[in-house]
């Protein structure tokens, strides 16, 4: 048995330092692992990142982090990877980590991802060179994505990203705002590899479950979605189906 | 009240540093603007309609602003 938990969107800043630690501390007696699936920031300053490096550091357990679009926004993206690093905190942008939980390794694969839209109403890599870049830059992490979760050796794949790879889990925004809440190529990634389970925040006014094409679980983790400090999801690798990867 | 005042109030929100949420709701009622939605503190929840007051004056504005509860989860979901 894995136990993950799991939480997206938490935008620490100095007014909520503390509000996620009583539930935090109990997190080692209920799962083995942290999965932060980005915005942990307000609007992306390092003093920010220390914030959450306090909330969310020394917990006892792994946390593994990739960052979301707030954590972008003041350009300080090295600092805030420095101070969450500092405080153990793994940050992850096209590569992996692997976690062994009592024998069993546990990989995870995480970018912060981009949006796009999904299949049948999405952007095309087509047109003026803003479009074109814009798509390119969904094309370009989604192949990371793909490839980490492909090269990891473990047991059992985790996706980790901030922006959503099914429109599943986008139940309750507005359709309009579809294409800046993820991309289908995100799944493409995902089913490329024998994916256990993918998490995602971003969609605050989301739904939380949902399945990519090829039929890997989907879970949107934002905090206003779950509505709690965190999720803890209860893998047991020898049910876990691995479907049939259908992307490349 | 119009269309261009909902977009900037809705700009605003995600665009003014000392708010910078874009998980706000903006919609207009026959009163003025009700803003939904969920923050993490109520600090914030203040920030939010300080700042419409501040940049449009004459609106009125009902806040169903929640904070986002924060307690430890009672169960986990059993993925098998």
């Amino acid at each position: 048995m894995i136990r993950i938990a799991a939480v997206g969107d938490v935008h620490i800043d100095r007014d909520v330092l503390g509000r996620f630690r009583p539930a935090l501390e109990e997190l080692p007696d209920k799962a083995d692992m942290l999965l932060l699936a980005g915005d942990l920031t307000r609007h992306g300053t390092e003093a920010e990142a220390k914030c959450v490096a306090t909330e969310f550091g020394g917990l006892g357990v792994p946390v593994i982090a990739v960052l979301g679009n707030h954590d972008h926004h003041c350009d300080e993206v090295p600092g805030v990877v420095a101070a969450l690093t500092d405080a153990g905190i793994t940050v992850l942008e096209g590569d992996s980590t692997v976690v062994d939980v009592g024998g069993t390794r546990l990989g995870v694969a995480g970018v912060k991802g981009f949006g796009g839209g999904f299949a049948g109403r999405c952007a095309s890599e087509f047109g003026e060179p803003e479009m074109k870049a814009f798509v390119r830059t969904t094309g370009t992490v989604a192949e990371r994505l793909g490839a980490a979760l492909r090269d990891l050796d473990c047991d059992v794949r985790v996706a980790l990203t901030h922006y959503s790879p099914v429109p599943d889990t986008l139940a309750g925004e507005p359709l309009e705002i579809y294409p800046f809440l993820g991309s289908y190529l995100l799944a493409q990634a995902i089913d490329s590899a024998p994916t256990a389970l993918a998490l995602h925040g971003h969609a605050h006014h989301g739904t939380e479950r949902g399945r990519t094409p090829g039929g890997v679980r989907v879970r949107n983790v934002a905090h206003p979605v779950i509505k709690q400090a965190y999720s803890v999801f209860n893998l047991a690798p020898e049910h876990v189906s691995v479907p049939t990867a259908s992307g490349n | 009240m119009n269309d261009y005042t909902e977009a900037e109030v809705q700009r605003a929100l995600a665009e003014d540093l000392g708010v910078a949420e874009q998980g706000i709701t903006v919609v207009r009622s026959d009163a003025g603007l009700v803003l939904c939605g969920e923050v993490e503190s109520p600090h914030r929840r203040d920030e939010i309609v300080r700042l419409v007051h501040e940049r449009f004056p004459g609106i009125e504005i009902a806040a169903d602003i929640g904070v986002t509860r924060a307690a430890a989860p009672t169960e986990a979901e059993e993925l098998a």
